[in-house]
C-alpha cells in the first residue's frame, strides 16, 4: 500500500498508481465534458469501498458510460537499487515527509496532475536504460550509437538529483573515455590519491571497519607472542596502526616489541614518503613506550617482493601478520602475479593473513557483466556518501571513487587494476594457495556494529558474518569483507 | 600530588565546616550520586591518591563530630576558604555531567574540574575490567589526549544509545549472523541518569580512536591534504 495515501485514509497498491493516476485523468476529463449528467454520480452511484480508490474510480467512469482513451501502458518495472527520485511538490494534504529522496524503488504519490510525477520518474529509468544501451553498443563495438548514447546520458543525468547524478556523470565519463579512447593516466599520481583515501577514509565508515577488524584479528593472533612483526601491504598512510599499537601496549603484561614493515608504490615527487610515516608512527610508539622498528619498502607491484628481501627473523623469535587492504586485487591485472605473491607470503610463514577487499565481481570476462555490475555497487556506494556531513570529504570520496570507476569502464589489460573479486572467489583462490581461513571474533563483530552507530548518517550500515568473514554494506548490499588466513600446515584451529 | 605542607591544622578544621554548611547544593548532588556514602564517610576507597588525602578526610571527620561552634563562623568566611583541595575531594563523587558543569563556575573550578584525575575516576567507573593495571591505562591514555577527551569524545556517545532518551542511534545495525544485533536494552533505563557500565568492546573501541586522533593530529598529517 502506498504509505502517503494511507495517511490520509485511502488505500492504493503501489503498483496501482499508474492506472489510478489514468483513472483520475479520464474521470475528470469525463466530468468536464458530461454537463448534464453528473448529479448521477452522487445521487445514483453506489460505492462499497471508497478506501479503495481504484475501484471507486471504476465505479465511477462506468457510471459516466465513458470509453477508456488509449493509454500506452506506463513503465513500473525498473532496476530496483538504482533508481532515485524526489517526489514531486504534492497537495498540501498529504504528508508532509513527500518533499524526502526515499532510499527504496520510487513511489510517487498521487496529485491533481499526475503525469508531471511520472516524468520524472521515468527519467531515472530512461537513465539506466540508456546507461545500459550504452554499454551495450560499447561492447559491441558499435561506437557511433554508443557515442550518440553516451551524449544522452549526460542530459539525462543533470534531470536527476543526489547520488544517482553523481554515479551516472562517472559512468558516462568512463564510457566517453573509452569509445574516444581517452585512456585515464596512469599511474596516478600518488600523493592525491593518497589525499583522497584520506577524506575517504573521513566520510565514510568502509576503511575504518576494515582497520579495526583487521587489527582484531592481528591482535588475537598476536597473543602471547613477546615480539611481532606486520607487514604490511597497503602501507598509504599508516592509518590502521596508531590503533593497534595502542591495543599492544594495553596488553595484561605490557607490549611485545613491535615491528613494521610498510610496502608502497613510489612516491611521483621522490619523496620518501614511506620513511615519514614510519617516522610519524615512531613518535607515537615512542608516547605510548611501545618499542618500535619500522621499513619501508617501495616496490611497484607487490609481485616484486621477494621473502629474502624483508630480514626475517626465525619465526620462534617473531610472530608475523601479513596485511592487506585493497591491495590485492590489483595483482589480478598480470597474470601469476596473484600466485606468486601468495607464495611469497607462504614463505614468510605468518601466524595471520588479513585481507580486506570489495565485495562484487568486477573482473568478468564480458564488459557488459563488468559494467552492470559496477553500476549497481558504486551507486549503493555513492547512496551510503549522501548522508555524511561534511560536504569536501564527501566530494573527496566521490573523486577518489570516480577513479575506481574509470579504471573499471575504461581501461583494459595491464591498466586495469581495479579487479574487484567477491569473498567467494578470493575463498577459492586462498584455498588453492594453501591457506585456511581463520574465524574472526564476535569481539570484532561487536567493536564494527558500535563503530557504525558512532558514525553520523550511519542508519543504512549494516555489519554481516558470513562464515567467519564480516561484511559491511548498506543496507542489504555488502560492499567490503574482511577474511583471516593461516597455513593450512597449522594444526591449531583459532576458536 | 597535591602537597598538602602549607595547610595547617586549624584550616583543615575550619574548611570541613565549610563543606558541611556553606556547599550545600554540591553537597546535594554529591549525595544524589553517590546514595550510599557522604562526603565525610568515605566508604568508596580513594587510595588512588595514596594516603595523604584518606589521613586528611579522617581528620575532617574527628573535627565534624567534635566542635559544633565554628560553625557559625565559617559559613561568615564565605567561600574565599574553599580552596582546591577540597573541591578536588568534593568533584571525585560527582558524575561526569556534574563535572562538566562544575568546569563552568569560575577560573577556580575550571582548572579544579579539568583535572585528569577526575575524569580518569569518571571513566573507569564506568568500564568492565580492561585487563591492563591502572598504571599502565593511564600512561597509554594520558599520552594519547587525557581522560576528558576520551570521555566527551568517545565515551559518552558510545553511552548514549543505552539510555532511555536517545534517538540517534535507534535503529541498531540489523545483521544475519548467528550474533544477531546488539542488545539496545543491555542496561535497563533508570529515572536517574547513572552511567551505564560499559562493555569491553566500547572501551577498546574508544582507546582505539583516540588514538587515531592523536595520530591524525600529529604535526605533518595536515601538509598531506594539501
Amino acid at each position: 500500500m502506498d504509505e502517503l495515501l494511507a495517511v490520509v485514509g485511502y488505500k492504493v497498491r503501489s503498483s496501482d498508481m499508474a492506472e489510478v493516476a489514468q483513472k483520475l485523468e479520464q474521470l475528470e476529463e469525463a466530468m468536464g465534458n458530461a454537463r448534464d449528467g453528473i448529479s448521477q454520480l452522487s445521487n445514483d452511484t453506489v460505492h462499497f469501498n471508497p478506501a479503495d480508490i481504484s475501484n471507486w474510480l471504476e465505479t465511477m467512469i462506468n457510471n459516466l458510460d465513458v470509453p477508456p482513451p488509449p493509454h500506452p501502458p506506463l513503465p513500473q518495472q525498473h532496476s530496483g537499487k538504482a533508481i532515485y527520485t524526489t517526489a514531486a511538490a504534492t497537495a498540501d494534504s498529504l504528508s508532509p515527509s513527500s518533499k524526502r529522496v526515499k532510499p527504496s524503488p520510487a513511489e510517487s504519490s498521487s496529485s491533481t496532475r499526475p503525469l508531471v510525477l511520472v516524468d520524472s520518474q521515468e527519467n531515472g529509468i530512461r537513465l539506466v536504460h540508456t546507461l545500459m544501451a550504452c554499454a551495450e553498443a560499447v561492447h559491441q563495438n558499435n561506437l557511433s550509437l554508443a557515442e550518440a548514447l553516451v551524449k544522452q546520458i549526460g542530459f539525462l543525468a543533470v534531470s536527476q538529483v543526489g547520488a544517482m547524478r553523481k554515479v551516472a556523470t562517472y559512468f558516462a565519463e568512463a564510457l566517453a573515455r573509452r569509445i574516444y579512447g581517452l585512456y585515464p593516466e596512469n599511474p596516478i599520481h600518488h600523493s592525491f590519491s593518497d589525499m583522497l583515501q584520506i577524506h575517504f577514509y573521513e566520510t565514510c565508515p568502509y576503511l575504518k571497519f576494515a582497520h579495526f577488524t583487521a587489527n582484531q584479528a592481528i591482535l588475537e593472533a598476536f597473543q602471547g607472542k613477546n615480539r611481532v612483526h606486520v607487514i604490511d601491504f597497503s602501507m598509504n598512510q599508516g592509518m590502521q596502526w596508531p590503533a593497534l599499537m595502542q591495543a599492544l601496549a594495553l596488553r595484561p603484561g605490557g607490549p611485545p616489541a613491535f615491528r613494521l614493515t610498510g610496502i608502497g608504490p613510489p612516491a611521483a615527487d621522490n619523496s620518501d614518503h614511506l620513511q615519514e610515516v614510519g617516522w610519524k608512527l615512531a613518535q607515537l610508539a615512542e608516547t605510548i613506550h611501545v618499542e618500535f622498528e619500522y621499513r619501508g619498502f617501495v616496490a611497484n607491484s607487490l609481485a616484486d617482493l621477494d621473502a629474502s628481501m624483508l630480514e626475517l627473523r626465525p619465526s620462534e623469535t617473531e610472530a608475523v601478520a601479513v596485511n592487506s587492504v585493497f591491495e590485492l586485487h590489483k595483482l589480478l591485472a598480470r597474470p601469476g602475479a596473484v600466485e606468486k605473491v601468495l607464495s611469497v607470503v607462504r614463505q614468510i610463514r605468518p601466524e595471520i593473513v588479513t585481507v580486506v577487499e570489495q565485495e562484487a565481481n568486477h573482473n568478468g570476462p564480458g564488459f557488459l557483466d563488468r559494467f552492470t555490475e559496477s553500476l549497481h555497487y558504486y551507486s549503493t556506494m555513492f547512496d551510503s556518501l549522501e548522508g555524511s556531513v561534511n560536504s569536501q570529504d564527501k566530494v573527496m570520496s566521490e573523486v577518489y571513487l570516480g577513479k575506481q570507476i574509470c579504471n573499471v569502464v575504461a581501461c583494459e589489460g595491464v591498466d586495469r587494476v581495479e579487479r574487484h573479486e567477491t569473498l567467494g572467489q578470493w575463498r577459492t583462490r586462498f584455498g588453492s594457495a594453501g591457506f585456511t581461513p581463520v574465524h574472526l571474533g564476535s569481539n570484532a563483530f561487536k567493536q564494527a556494529s558500535m563503530l557504525l552507530a558512532l558514525f553520523a548518517g550511519g542508519d543504512g550500515y549494516r555489519v554481516e558474518e558470513n562464515n567467519g568473514c564480516l561484511m559491511l554494506g548498506w543496507h542489504t548490499r555488502p560492499l567490503i569483507a574482511t577474511s583471516a588466513w593461516q597455513l593450512a600446515t597449522k594444526s591449531v584451529v583459532a576458536h | 600530588m597535591r602537597t598538602k605542607s602549607s595547610i595547617t591544622e586549624k584550616r583543615i578544621e575550619e574548611h570541613s565546616f565549610l563543606c558541611l554548611s556553606s556547599s550545600k547544593t554540591i553537597k546535594n548532588r554529591v549525595h544524589q550520586h553517590t546514595p550510599c556514602s557522604t562526603v565525610f564517610a568515605m566508604k568508596r576507597p580513594i587510595s588512588r591518591d595514596g594516603d595523604g588525602n584518606g589521613d586528611l578526610l579522617k581528620m575532617k571527620k574527628v573535627k565534624v563530630d567534635g566542635d559544633a561552634n565554628a560553625e557559625e563562623n565559617c559559613v561568615l568566611r564565605g567561600m574565599r576558604y574553599f580552596d582546591d583541595n577540597v573541591l578536588f575531594e568534593v568533584l571525585k563523587h560527582v558524575d561526569a555531567r556534574t563535572l562538566a558543569m562544575a568546569s563552568c563556575v569560575n577560573k577556580q573550578w575550571h582548572k579544579t574540574a579539568q583535572d585528569e584525575r577526575l575524569w580518569e575516576l569518571i571513566c573507569t567507573k564506568q568500564w568492565a575490567n580492561t585487563g591492563c593495571g591502572e598504571e599502565q591505562l593511564r600512561s597509554v591514555v594520558l599520552a594519547l589526549g587525557g581522560f576528558r577527551r576520551l570521555h566527551s569524545l568517545y565515551l559518552r556517545p558510545l553511552s548514549k544509545p543505552y539510555s532511555s532518551s536517545s534517538s540517534s542511534s535507534s535503529s541498531s545495525p540489523t545483521s544475519s549472523s548467528v550474533w544477531g544485533p546488539i542488545s539496545q536494552a543491555a542496561v535497563a533505563p533508570r529515572p536517574k541518569p547513572l552511567p551505564p557500565r560499559l562493555g569491553k568492546d566500547a572501551v577498546h573501541l574508544s582507546l582505539s580512536l583516540l588514538s587515531i586522533r592523536f595520530y591524525e593530529k600529529m604535526s605533518n598529517f595536515n601538509n598531506r591534504t594539501r
